[in-house]
Protein backbone atom coordinates (compact mmCIF):
# COMPACT_ATOMS: atom_id res chain seq x y z
CA UNK A 1 0.00 0.00 0.00
CA UNK A 2 1.25 3.44 -0.82
CA UNK A 3 -0.35 6.35 1.04
CA UNK A 4 -1.95 7.94 -1.92
CA UNK A 5 -3.14 11.48 -2.03
CA UNK A 6 -6.72 10.71 -1.18
CA UNK A 7 -5.91 8.72 1.93
CA UNK A 8 -3.30 11.23 3.00
CA UNK A 9 -5.77 14.08 2.69
CA UNK A 10 -8.33 12.15 4.69
CA UNK A 11 -5.83 11.37 7.42
CA UNK A 12 -4.69 14.99 7.65
CA UNK A 13 -8.25 16.21 7.59
CA UNK A 14 -9.06 13.92 10.50
CA UNK A 15 -6.39 15.68 12.53
CA UNK A 16 -7.63 19.12 11.63
CA UNK A 17 -10.37 21.51 12.70
CA UNK A 18 -11.64 25.04 12.35
CA UNK A 19 -11.38 27.89 14.82
CA UNK A 20 -14.37 28.32 17.07
CA UNK A 21 -16.34 31.58 17.33
CA UNK A 22 -15.10 31.85 20.91
CA UNK A 23 -11.51 31.78 19.74
CA UNK A 24 -12.18 34.36 17.05
CA UNK A 25 -13.68 36.61 19.69
CA UNK A 26 -10.71 36.04 21.97
CA UNK A 27 -8.29 36.88 19.21
CA UNK A 28 -10.26 39.95 18.30
CA UNK A 29 -10.12 41.11 21.89
CA UNK A 30 -6.39 40.51 22.06
CA UNK A 31 -5.83 42.55 18.91
CA UNK A 32 -8.15 45.29 20.12
CA UNK A 33 -5.92 45.79 23.14
CA UNK A 34 -3.44 47.43 20.84
CA UNK A 35 -0.26 46.49 19.11
CA UNK A 36 2.05 44.72 21.52
CA UNK A 37 5.35 46.31 22.29
CA UNK A 38 8.53 44.93 20.83
CA UNK A 39 9.60 41.58 22.06
CA UNK A 40 11.64 42.46 25.11
CA UNK A 41 12.42 38.85 25.79
CA UNK A 42 14.24 38.52 22.52
CA UNK A 43 16.31 41.60 23.14
CA UNK A 44 17.19 40.38 26.61
CA UNK A 45 18.04 36.95 25.23
CA UNK A 46 20.24 38.53 22.56
CA UNK A 47 22.15 40.63 25.06
CA UNK A 48 22.50 37.67 27.39
CA UNK A 49 23.79 35.47 24.59
CA UNK A 50 26.36 38.08 23.56
CA UNK A 51 27.54 38.57 27.11
CA UNK A 52 27.77 34.83 27.62
CA UNK A 53 29.75 34.39 24.42
CA UNK A 54 32.12 37.24 25.34
CA UNK A 55 32.63 35.80 28.78
CA UNK A 56 33.25 32.30 27.49
CA UNK A 57 35.83 33.41 24.97
CA UNK A 58 37.52 35.67 27.48
CA UNK A 59 37.86 32.84 29.97
CA UNK A 60 39.13 30.56 27.23
CA UNK A 61 41.80 33.07 26.15
CA UNK A 62 42.90 33.71 29.69
CA UNK A 63 43.31 30.03 30.33
CA UNK A 64 45.21 29.55 27.09
CA UNK A 65 47.55 32.50 27.24
CA UNK A 66 47.85 32.90 30.96
CA UNK A 67 47.15 35.93 33.09
CA UNK A 68 48.43 39.24 31.83
CA UNK A 69 48.26 38.33 28.20
CA UNK A 70 45.89 40.27 26.03
CA UNK A 71 44.50 38.74 22.84
CA UNK A 72 45.96 40.33 19.72
CA UNK A 73 42.61 40.88 18.08
CA UNK A 74 38.96 40.71 18.76
CA UNK A 75 37.78 37.12 18.46
CA UNK A 76 35.45 36.70 15.51
CA UNK A 77 33.40 34.08 17.26
CA UNK A 78 31.67 36.75 19.27
CA UNK A 79 29.62 38.12 16.46
CA UNK A 80 26.86 35.73 15.43
CA UNK A 81 25.41 34.19 18.54
CA UNK A 82 22.44 31.97 18.15
CA UNK A 83 19.20 33.75 18.92
CA UNK A 84 15.68 32.52 19.35
CA UNK A 85 14.66 34.16 16.09
CA UNK A 86 17.33 32.50 14.00
CA UNK A 87 15.36 29.41 13.03
CA UNK A 88 16.64 28.68 9.53
CA UNK A 89 13.71 26.93 8.01
CA UNK A 90 10.49 28.13 9.49
CA UNK A 91 11.10 31.72 10.42
CA UNK A 92 9.45 34.22 8.11
CA UNK A 93 12.58 35.84 6.81
CA UNK A 94 12.41 39.22 5.10
CA UNK A 95 13.25 37.43 1.87
CA UNK A 96 10.19 35.25 2.26
CA UNK A 97 7.93 38.20 2.76
CA UNK A 98 9.52 40.21 0.00
CA UNK A 99 8.60 37.87 -2.81
CA UNK A 100 6.20 38.82 -5.56
CA UNK A 101 2.55 38.84 -4.68
CA UNK A 102 0.65 35.67 -5.52
CA UNK A 103 -2.76 36.60 -6.78
CA UNK A 104 -4.11 33.13 -7.47
CA UNK A 105 -5.60 31.20 -4.62
CA UNK A 106 -4.74 27.50 -4.26
CA UNK A 107 -8.38 26.63 -4.67
CA UNK A 108 -8.42 27.81 -8.24
CA UNK A 109 -4.88 26.95 -9.21
CA UNK A 110 -4.02 23.70 -7.52
CA UNK A 111 -7.42 22.07 -7.27
CA UNK A 112 -9.57 22.74 -10.33
CA UNK A 113 -12.35 20.53 -8.98
CA UNK A 114 -14.47 22.86 -6.87
CA UNK A 115 -15.67 19.93 -4.83
CA UNK A 116 -13.44 17.91 -2.52
CA UNK A 117 -10.23 17.30 -4.36
CA UNK A 118 -10.13 13.54 -4.20
CA UNK A 119 -11.81 11.65 -6.98
CA UNK A 120 -11.96 8.08 -8.22
CA UNK A 121 -12.60 7.30 -11.83
CA UNK A 122 -14.09 4.28 -13.50
CA UNK A 123 -13.98 3.90 -17.27
CA UNK A 124 -16.18 1.01 -18.42
CA UNK A 125 -15.54 1.89 -22.07
CA UNK A 126 -13.60 4.35 -24.16
CA UNK A 127 -16.38 6.93 -24.21
CA UNK A 128 -17.96 6.45 -20.80
CA UNK A 129 -16.20 7.56 -17.65
CA UNK A 130 -17.58 7.95 -14.15
CA UNK A 131 -16.16 10.21 -11.46
CA UNK A 132 -16.85 9.65 -7.79
CA UNK A 133 -15.69 12.88 -6.18
CA UNK A 134 -14.82 13.10 -2.53
CA UNK A 135 -17.14 10.24 -1.69
CA UNK A 136 -20.00 12.71 -2.05
CA UNK A 137 -20.77 13.42 -5.67
CA UNK A 138 -21.19 11.19 -8.69
CA UNK A 139 -20.62 12.42 -12.23
CA UNK A 140 -20.86 10.71 -15.60
CA UNK A 141 -19.43 11.59 -18.95
CA UNK A 142 -20.43 9.79 -22.13
CA UNK A 143 -18.14 11.81 -24.39
CA UNK A 144 -14.70 10.92 -23.06
CA UNK A 145 -14.79 13.47 -20.30
CA UNK A 146 -15.63 16.50 -22.44
CA UNK A 147 -18.84 17.19 -20.52
CA UNK A 148 -20.10 15.93 -17.20
CA UNK A 149 -23.51 15.31 -15.74
CA UNK A 150 -24.09 14.90 -12.04
CA UNK A 151 -25.98 11.76 -11.11
CA UNK A 152 -27.84 10.98 -7.85
CA UNK A 153 -26.47 8.82 -5.08
CA UNK A 154 -28.53 6.79 -2.62
CA UNK A 155 -29.29 8.29 0.75
CA UNK A 156 -27.30 6.01 2.98
CA UNK A 157 -25.89 7.00 6.37
CA UNK A 158 -22.77 4.96 5.80
CA UNK A 159 -19.53 6.05 4.25
CA UNK A 160 -19.82 5.83 0.49
CA UNK A 161 -16.59 4.09 -0.28
CA UNK A 162 -16.60 3.50 -4.00
CA UNK A 163 -18.56 2.89 -7.15
CA UNK A 164 -18.16 0.57 -10.07
CA UNK A 165 -19.98 0.82 -13.38
CA UNK A 166 -20.01 -1.60 -16.26
CA UNK A 167 -21.54 0.82 -18.79
CA UNK A 168 -23.24 4.19 -18.88
CA UNK A 169 -26.17 3.04 -16.75
CA UNK A 170 -25.51 0.02 -14.56
CA UNK A 171 -23.37 0.24 -11.50
CA UNK A 172 -22.89 -0.61 -7.86
CA UNK A 173 -21.98 1.44 -4.82
CA UNK A 174 -20.25 0.27 -1.67
CA UNK A 175 -21.37 1.86 1.58
CA UNK A 176 -19.51 1.04 4.75
CA UNK A 177 -20.86 1.19 8.25
CA UNK A 178 -18.93 1.84 11.40
CA UNK A 179 -15.79 -0.25 11.63
CA UNK A 180 -14.40 -1.57 14.88
CA UNK A 181 -10.84 -0.99 16.00
CA UNK A 182 -8.19 -2.43 13.70
CA UNK A 183 -10.91 -3.23 11.19
CA UNK A 184 -11.98 -6.31 13.09
CA UNK A 185 -15.48 -5.85 11.70
CA UNK A 186 -17.30 -3.57 9.32
CA UNK A 187 -20.73 -3.91 7.79
CA UNK A 188 -20.82 -3.40 4.05
CA UNK A 189 -23.93 -2.41 2.13
CA UNK A 190 -24.11 -2.63 -1.63
CA UNK A 191 -26.45 -0.55 -3.75
CA UNK A 192 -27.31 -1.18 -7.37
CA UNK A 193 -28.56 1.03 -10.17
CA UNK A 194 -29.52 0.27 -13.73
CA UNK A 195 -30.50 3.80 -14.69
CA UNK A 196 -27.33 5.74 -14.05
CA UNK A 197 -28.24 6.53 -10.49
CA UNK A 198 -31.74 7.82 -11.08
CA UNK A 199 -32.84 5.09 -8.70
CA UNK A 200 -30.80 2.88 -6.39
CA UNK A 201 -31.78 -0.47 -4.88
CA UNK A 202 -30.20 -1.68 -1.69
CA UNK A 203 -29.08 -5.24 -2.34
CA UNK A 204 -29.89 -8.06 0.02
CA UNK A 205 -26.46 -9.59 -0.17
CA UNK A 206 -25.43 -12.93 1.20
CA UNK A 207 -22.00 -14.30 1.96
CA UNK A 208 -20.09 -11.18 2.96
CA UNK A 209 -18.83 -11.58 6.52
CA UNK A 210 -18.76 -8.63 8.85
CA UNK A 211 -15.10 -9.32 9.60
CA UNK A 212 -12.54 -6.95 8.07
CA UNK A 213 -12.90 -3.61 6.33
CA UNK A 214 -14.27 -3.54 2.81
CA UNK A 215 -12.90 -1.69 -0.17
CA UNK A 216 -12.16 -2.03 -3.88
CA UNK A 217 -15.65 -2.82 -5.15
CA UNK A 218 -15.30 -3.58 -8.83
CA UNK A 219 -17.52 -5.25 -11.38
CA UNK A 220 -16.00 -6.50 -14.61
CA UNK A 221 -19.35 -7.25 -16.23
CA UNK A 222 -23.00 -7.18 -15.11
CA UNK A 223 -22.64 -10.51 -13.33
CA UNK A 224 -19.11 -10.69 -12.00
CA UNK A 225 -17.90 -8.45 -9.25
CA UNK A 226 -15.28 -8.34 -6.52
CA UNK A 227 -14.90 -6.83 -3.10
CA UNK A 228 -11.72 -6.68 -1.04
CA UNK A 229 -11.75 -7.37 2.70
CA UNK A 230 -8.67 -6.65 4.75
CA UNK A 231 -7.38 -5.79 8.18
CA UNK A 232 -3.95 -5.65 9.78
CA UNK A 233 -4.29 -8.91 11.67
CA UNK A 234 -5.54 -11.51 9.23
CA UNK A 235 -4.90 -12.30 5.59
CA UNK A 236 -6.95 -10.32 3.13
CA UNK A 237 -9.61 -12.05 1.07
CA UNK A 238 -11.37 -11.02 -2.10
CA UNK A 239 -15.06 -11.73 -2.29
CA UNK A 240 -16.53 -12.57 -5.67
CA UNK A 241 -20.03 -12.69 -7.05
CA UNK A 242 -21.30 -14.25 -10.24
CA UNK A 243 -24.92 -13.14 -9.97
CA UNK A 244 -24.67 -9.38 -10.03
CA UNK A 245 -23.93 -8.95 -6.35
CA UNK A 246 -26.60 -11.01 -4.61
CA UNK A 247 -24.41 -13.85 -3.34
CA UNK A 248 -20.73 -13.63 -2.56
CA UNK A 249 -17.99 -16.10 -1.77
CA UNK A 250 -14.62 -15.39 -0.24
CA UNK A 251 -11.45 -16.30 -2.05
CA UNK A 252 -8.70 -18.24 -0.42
CA UNK A 253 -6.53 -15.89 1.66
CA UNK A 254 -4.48 -13.67 -0.60
CA UNK A 255 -0.82 -14.02 0.40
CA UNK A 256 1.63 -11.21 0.88
CA UNK A 257 3.81 -10.36 -2.10
CA UNK A 258 7.47 -11.33 -1.96
CA UNK A 259 9.47 -9.15 0.37
CA UNK A 260 6.47 -7.93 2.29
CA UNK A 261 5.05 -9.40 5.46
CA UNK A 262 1.85 -8.27 7.08
CA UNK A 263 2.24 -8.16 10.82
CA UNK A 264 -0.35 -8.71 13.54
CA UNK A 265 -1.60 -5.33 14.72
CA UNK A 266 0.60 -3.91 12.05
CA UNK A 267 0.54 -2.90 8.47
CA UNK A 268 -1.01 -4.65 5.55
CA UNK A 269 -1.43 -4.07 1.86
CA UNK A 270 -4.88 -3.65 0.42
CA UNK A 271 -5.95 -4.72 -3.01
CA UNK A 272 -7.36 -2.35 -5.58
CA UNK A 273 -9.78 -2.78 -8.43
CA UNK A 274 -9.91 -5.83 -10.64
CA UNK A 275 -9.34 -5.82 -14.35
CA UNK A 276 -10.58 -8.69 -16.41
CA UNK A 277 -8.87 -9.81 -19.61
CA UNK A 278 -10.61 -12.93 -20.81
CA UNK A 279 -10.18 -15.59 -18.19
CA UNK A 280 -7.39 -13.70 -16.49
CA UNK A 281 -8.11 -11.40 -13.59
CA UNK A 282 -5.53 -8.88 -12.45
CA UNK A 283 -5.58 -6.82 -9.30
CA UNK A 284 -3.05 -4.35 -7.96
CA UNK A 285 -2.06 -4.98 -4.36
CA UNK A 286 -0.43 -2.08 -2.62
CA UNK A 287 -0.29 -0.27 -5.97
CA UNK A 288 2.93 -1.74 -7.26
CA UNK A 289 2.31 -5.46 -6.82
CA UNK A 290 0.11 -7.40 -9.19
CA UNK A 291 -1.81 -10.51 -8.27
CA UNK A 292 -3.49 -12.77 -10.78
CA UNK A 293 -6.34 -15.20 -10.72
CA UNK A 294 -7.08 -17.69 -13.46
CA UNK A 295 -9.95 -19.46 -11.70
CA UNK A 296 -12.48 -16.69 -11.61
CA UNK A 297 -11.20 -15.17 -8.39
CA UNK A 298 -11.31 -18.27 -6.17
CA UNK A 299 -7.57 -18.01 -5.58
CA UNK A 300 -4.99 -15.32 -6.17
CA UNK A 301 -1.23 -15.50 -6.48
CA UNK A 302 1.53 -12.98 -6.82
CA UNK A 303 2.27 -12.37 -10.46
CA UNK A 304 4.50 -9.33 -10.97
CA UNK A 305 5.47 -5.95 -9.62
CA UNK A 306 6.46 -2.53 -10.88
CA UNK A 307 10.05 -1.41 -10.39
CA UNK A 308 8.93 1.96 -9.06
CA UNK A 309 6.97 1.41 -5.88
CA UNK A 310 5.86 5.03 -5.69
CA UNK A 311 3.88 4.74 -8.93
CA UNK A 312 0.70 2.85 -9.49
CA UNK A 313 0.21 0.27 -12.18
CA UNK A 314 -2.35 0.89 -14.89
CA UNK A 315 -3.48 -2.15 -16.84
CA UNK A 316 -3.93 -1.13 -20.48
CA UNK A 317 -4.20 -4.68 -21.81
CA UNK A 318 -3.49 -8.08 -20.33
CA UNK A 319 0.20 -7.71 -21.10
CA UNK A 320 0.75 -3.98 -21.55
CA UNK A 321 0.87 -2.08 -18.29
CA UNK A 322 2.06 1.41 -17.45
CA UNK A 323 3.71 2.83 -14.38
CA UNK A 324 3.08 6.56 -14.63
CA UNK A 325 4.38 9.29 -12.38
CA UNK A 326 6.60 11.89 -14.12
CA UNK A 327 8.15 11.83 -17.61
CA UNK A 328 11.61 10.74 -16.52
CA UNK A 329 10.29 7.96 -14.32
CA UNK A 330 7.35 6.48 -16.19
CA UNK A 331 7.81 2.91 -17.37
CA UNK A 332 6.06 0.38 -19.54
CA UNK A 333 5.89 -3.37 -19.75
CA UNK A 334 4.73 -5.29 -22.78
CA UNK A 335 5.07 -8.73 -21.25
CA UNK A 336 2.86 -8.48 -18.17
CA UNK A 337 5.53 -7.23 -15.84
CA UNK A 338 8.32 -9.61 -16.77
CA UNK A 339 10.43 -6.70 -18.04
CA UNK A 340 10.01 -2.96 -17.75
CA UNK A 341 11.53 -0.20 -19.82
CA UNK A 342 11.40 3.61 -19.73
CA UNK A 343 8.30 5.02 -21.35
CA UNK A 344 8.35 8.50 -22.88
CA UNK A 345 4.91 9.50 -21.70
CA UNK A 346 4.35 13.21 -21.17
CA UNK A 347 2.15 12.54 -18.17
CA UNK A 348 3.46 14.75 -15.39
CA UNK A 349 2.02 14.50 -11.94
CA UNK A 350 2.12 17.84 -10.13
CA UNK A 351 3.62 16.15 -7.12
CA UNK A 352 5.52 12.93 -6.60
CA UNK A 353 2.32 11.13 -5.82
CA UNK A 354 1.03 8.12 -7.67
CA UNK A 355 -2.04 9.02 -9.71
CA UNK A 356 -5.21 7.02 -10.22
CA UNK A 357 -5.06 5.83 -13.81
CA UNK A 358 -7.82 3.90 -15.57
CA UNK A 359 -8.11 2.83 -19.17
CA UNK A 360 -11.43 2.38 -20.94
CA UNK A 361 -9.78 0.47 -23.76
CA UNK A 362 -6.29 0.03 -25.14
CA UNK A 363 -6.13 3.66 -26.28
CA UNK A 364 -8.28 5.85 -24.06
CA UNK A 365 -7.35 6.39 -20.46
CA UNK A 366 -7.87 8.88 -17.68
CA UNK A 367 -5.53 9.97 -14.91
CA UNK A 368 -5.86 12.24 -11.92
CA UNK A 369 -3.45 15.11 -11.64
CA UNK A 370 -3.65 16.68 -8.19
CA UNK A 371 -7.34 17.41 -8.25
CA UNK A 372 -7.49 17.67 -12.03
CA UNK A 373 -8.07 15.17 -14.76
CA UNK A 374 -6.13 14.28 -17.89
CA UNK A 375 -6.96 12.00 -20.80
CA UNK A 376 -4.94 10.05 -23.27
CA UNK A 377 -6.23 8.73 -26.57
CA UNK A 378 -3.02 7.10 -27.71
CA UNK A 379 -2.52 4.49 -25.05
CA UNK A 380 -0.77 6.69 -22.52
CA UNK A 381 1.87 8.47 -24.57
CA UNK A 382 0.29 11.91 -24.60
CA UNK A 383 -2.05 13.42 -22.04
CA UNK A 384 -4.24 16.51 -22.16
CA UNK A 385 -6.25 18.24 -19.48
CA UNK A 386 -10.03 17.91 -19.31
CA UNK A 387 -12.72 19.88 -17.63
CA UNK A 388 -13.17 18.33 -14.26
CA UNK A 389 -16.56 17.22 -13.00
CA UNK A 390 -18.55 20.14 -11.72
CA UNK A 391 -16.73 22.76 -13.79
CA UNK B 1 -11.76 37.94 -2.61
CA UNK B 2 -8.85 39.94 -1.35
CA UNK B 3 -6.96 39.45 -4.58
CA UNK B 4 -9.65 41.29 -6.47
CA UNK B 5 -9.46 44.30 -4.17
CA UNK B 6 -5.78 45.17 -4.01
CA UNK B 7 -6.50 48.80 -3.21
CA UNK B 8 -8.58 47.88 -0.23
CA UNK B 9 -5.94 45.47 1.03
CA UNK B 10 -3.20 48.03 0.56
CA UNK B 11 -5.22 50.54 2.53
CA UNK B 12 -5.72 48.02 5.33
CA UNK B 13 -2.01 47.28 5.32
CA UNK B 14 -1.19 50.96 5.63
CA UNK B 15 -3.62 51.36 8.49
CA UNK B 16 -2.37 48.20 10.18
CA UNK B 17 1.19 49.45 9.92
CA UNK B 18 0.01 52.61 11.59
CA UNK B 19 -1.31 50.55 14.50
CA UNK B 20 -4.95 50.18 13.51
CA UNK B 21 -6.03 46.93 15.21
CA UNK B 22 -9.31 46.41 13.31
CA UNK B 23 -7.47 46.94 10.02
CA UNK B 24 -4.92 44.30 10.97
CA UNK B 25 -7.72 41.97 12.00
CA UNK B 26 -9.41 42.43 8.64
CA UNK B 27 -6.12 41.75 6.94
CA UNK B 28 -5.67 38.59 8.94
CA UNK B 29 -9.23 37.27 8.56
CA UNK B 30 -8.77 35.44 5.23
CA UNK B 31 -5.72 33.55 6.51
CA UNK B 32 -6.99 32.74 9.97
CA UNK B 33 -8.70 29.48 9.01
CA UNK B 34 -5.72 27.95 7.22
CA UNK B 35 -3.48 29.16 10.03
CA UNK B 36 -5.61 27.43 12.61
CA UNK B 37 -5.81 24.25 10.54
CA UNK B 38 -2.05 24.25 10.26
CA UNK B 39 -1.66 24.68 14.01
CA UNK B 40 -4.18 22.07 15.09
CA UNK B 41 -2.89 19.53 12.60
CA UNK B 42 0.65 20.04 13.83
CA UNK B 43 -0.18 20.15 17.53
CA UNK B 44 -3.28 17.92 17.70
CA UNK B 45 -4.60 19.98 20.58
CA UNK B 46 -7.21 22.68 20.16
CA UNK B 47 -6.15 24.79 23.11
CA UNK B 48 -2.51 24.67 22.11
CA UNK B 49 -3.45 25.53 18.54
CA UNK B 50 -5.48 28.53 19.68
CA UNK B 51 -2.60 29.75 21.80
CA UNK B 52 -0.15 29.27 18.95
CA UNK B 53 -2.30 31.14 16.45
CA UNK B 54 -2.98 33.96 18.86
CA UNK B 55 0.70 34.31 19.68
CA UNK B 56 1.50 34.20 15.98
CA UNK B 57 -1.06 36.92 15.30
CA UNK B 58 0.50 39.16 17.91
CA UNK B 59 3.96 38.50 16.52
CA UNK B 60 2.71 39.24 13.05
CA UNK B 61 1.30 42.53 14.18
CA UNK B 62 4.59 43.45 15.78
CA UNK B 63 6.34 42.69 12.51
CA UNK B 64 3.76 44.11 10.13
CA UNK B 65 5.93 47.15 9.61
CA UNK B 66 8.42 44.95 7.79
CA UNK B 67 5.80 43.33 5.58
CA UNK B 68 6.20 44.59 2.04
CA UNK B 69 3.15 45.99 0.31
CA UNK B 70 2.04 43.76 -2.55
CA UNK B 71 3.48 40.59 -1.04
CA UNK B 72 1.26 37.70 -0.12
CA UNK B 73 0.23 37.72 3.51
CA UNK B 74 -0.69 34.06 3.73
CA UNK B 75 2.73 32.40 3.42
CA UNK B 76 4.21 35.10 5.60
CA UNK B 77 1.70 34.47 8.38
CA UNK B 78 1.74 30.70 8.00
CA UNK B 79 5.49 30.77 8.46
CA UNK B 80 5.03 32.59 11.74
CA UNK B 81 2.38 30.08 12.83
CA UNK B 82 4.62 27.16 11.90
CA UNK B 83 7.44 28.67 13.91
CA UNK B 84 5.14 29.15 16.86
CA UNK B 85 4.00 25.52 16.65
CA UNK B 86 7.59 24.44 16.68
CA UNK B 87 8.23 26.50 19.77
CA UNK B 88 5.22 24.97 21.49
CA UNK B 89 6.38 21.46 20.71
CA UNK B 90 9.85 22.23 21.98
CA UNK B 91 8.57 23.27 25.38
CA UNK B 92 8.87 20.78 28.17
CA UNK B 93 5.26 21.20 29.21
CA UNK B 94 4.13 20.04 25.81
CA UNK B 95 5.91 16.72 26.20
CA UNK B 96 4.71 16.22 29.76
CA UNK B 97 1.10 16.92 28.88
CA UNK B 98 0.89 15.32 25.49
CA UNK B 99 2.52 12.05 26.42
CA UNK B 100 -0.49 11.21 28.52
CA UNK B 101 -3.04 12.39 26.00
CA UNK B 102 -1.77 10.76 22.87
CA UNK B 103 -3.02 7.33 23.80
CA UNK B 104 -6.53 8.69 24.10
CA UNK B 105 -6.63 11.07 21.20
CA UNK B 106 -4.89 8.60 18.92
CA UNK B 107 -7.84 6.27 19.09
CA UNK B 108 -9.48 6.72 15.72
CA UNK B 109 -13.07 7.56 15.16
CA UNK B 110 -14.41 4.42 13.52
CA UNK B 111 -16.45 6.47 11.11
CA UNK B 112 -13.43 8.45 10.09
CA UNK B 113 -11.07 5.52 10.05
CA UNK B 114 -12.84 2.87 8.12
CA UNK B 115 -9.93 0.83 6.89
CA UNK B 116 -6.64 -0.60 7.98
CA UNK B 117 -4.93 1.73 5.57
CA UNK B 118 -6.15 4.77 7.42
CA UNK B 119 -5.30 3.29 10.79
CA UNK B 120 -1.74 2.83 9.74
CA UNK B 121 -1.51 6.11 7.91
CA UNK B 122 -2.72 7.92 11.00
CA UNK B 123 -0.13 6.15 13.11
CA UNK B 124 2.57 6.88 10.57
CA UNK B 125 1.66 10.57 10.57
CA UNK B 126 1.91 10.59 14.33
CA UNK B 127 5.42 9.21 14.14
CA UNK B 128 6.51 11.45 11.31
CA UNK B 129 9.15 14.07 12.15
CA UNK B 130 7.48 17.46 12.45
CA UNK B 131 9.43 19.01 9.61
CA UNK B 132 8.02 16.39 7.26
CA UNK B 133 4.53 16.71 8.71
CA UNK B 134 4.64 20.46 8.16
CA UNK B 135 5.39 20.02 4.47
CA UNK B 136 2.57 17.52 4.02
CA UNK B 137 0.10 19.73 5.87
CA UNK B 138 0.97 22.75 3.77
CA UNK B 139 0.72 20.89 0.50
CA UNK B 140 -1.96 18.28 0.99
CA UNK B 141 -4.13 19.73 3.71
CA UNK B 142 -3.98 23.46 3.03
CA UNK B 143 -3.59 22.89 -0.70
CA UNK B 144 -0.87 25.50 -1.09
CA UNK B 145 0.88 25.55 -4.44
CA UNK B 146 4.50 24.53 -4.31
CA UNK B 147 5.86 28.05 -4.68
CA UNK B 148 3.84 29.13 -1.67
CA UNK B 149 4.96 26.06 0.28
CA UNK B 150 8.47 27.21 -0.52
CA UNK B 151 7.80 30.69 0.78
CA UNK B 152 6.45 29.32 4.04
CA UNK B 153 9.52 27.12 4.42
CA UNK B 154 11.90 29.81 3.21
CA UNK B 155 13.09 27.87 0.19
CA UNK B 156 12.59 27.73 -3.55
CA UNK B 157 9.71 26.04 -5.34
CA UNK B 158 11.96 23.22 -6.47
CA UNK B 159 13.31 22.77 -2.98
CA UNK B 160 9.74 22.61 -1.73
CA UNK B 161 8.96 19.85 -4.20
CA UNK B 162 12.00 17.95 -3.00
CA UNK B 163 10.85 18.35 0.57
CA UNK B 164 7.39 17.06 -0.32
CA UNK B 165 9.01 14.08 -1.95
CA UNK B 166 11.21 13.46 1.07
CA UNK B 167 8.26 13.78 3.43
CA UNK B 168 6.32 11.19 1.47
CA UNK B 169 9.37 8.99 1.46
CA UNK B 170 9.68 9.36 5.20
CA UNK B 171 6.01 8.52 5.63
CA UNK B 172 6.30 5.23 3.78
CA UNK B 173 9.32 3.80 5.62
CA UNK B 174 7.56 4.80 8.82
CA UNK B 175 4.75 2.53 7.88
CA UNK B 176 7.02 -0.17 6.56
CA UNK B 177 8.98 -0.10 9.79
CA UNK B 178 5.93 -1.39 11.53
CA UNK B 179 5.99 -4.37 9.26
CA UNK B 180 9.55 -5.21 10.08
CA UNK B 181 9.07 -4.83 13.78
Amino acid sequence: MTPDERELRRALNARSGDPTPAFRARLSTALAEGRPAGDGKQAIALVAAILLAVGTVAVFLLLRHGPGLVPAQRPQTLLPPSTPSAAPVLSPSPAASAGPAVTASPTTVAAPIPLPTSAEFDAPSASVVWAFVGGLELFRSTDRGETWQQRPLPSDPGLKAGVSFVDDAQGWLLSRGSSSTQCQAEVATIWHTIDAGASWQRMDTQGIADAQCKSGLSFVDPAHGFLVASDPNYPRVIYRTADGGRTWAASRPVPDPPGFTSQPVGFTLTAGRMRSFGSTLLVPVGRSYVFRSTDGGASWSYFASAPNHTASIAFVTATRWLSLIVPAQSEETLDAGATWHPYASDYDQAAPVAPDVVFGDSAVGYATVRGGLQRTIDGGLHWSSLHTPGT
Amino acid sequence: MEASQPGLTADRLLRAKAGDGPAFEELLAPVLDPAFRLAITMLRDRSAAEDAVQEAALRAWRRIGRFRSGADLRPWFLAIVANECRSVRRSRWWHVIRSGEVALTALPDPWEVASADRLDLDAALERLPRRHLLVLVLYYHLDLPTDEVGRVLGCSRNAARVRIHRALGALRPGMAAEVER
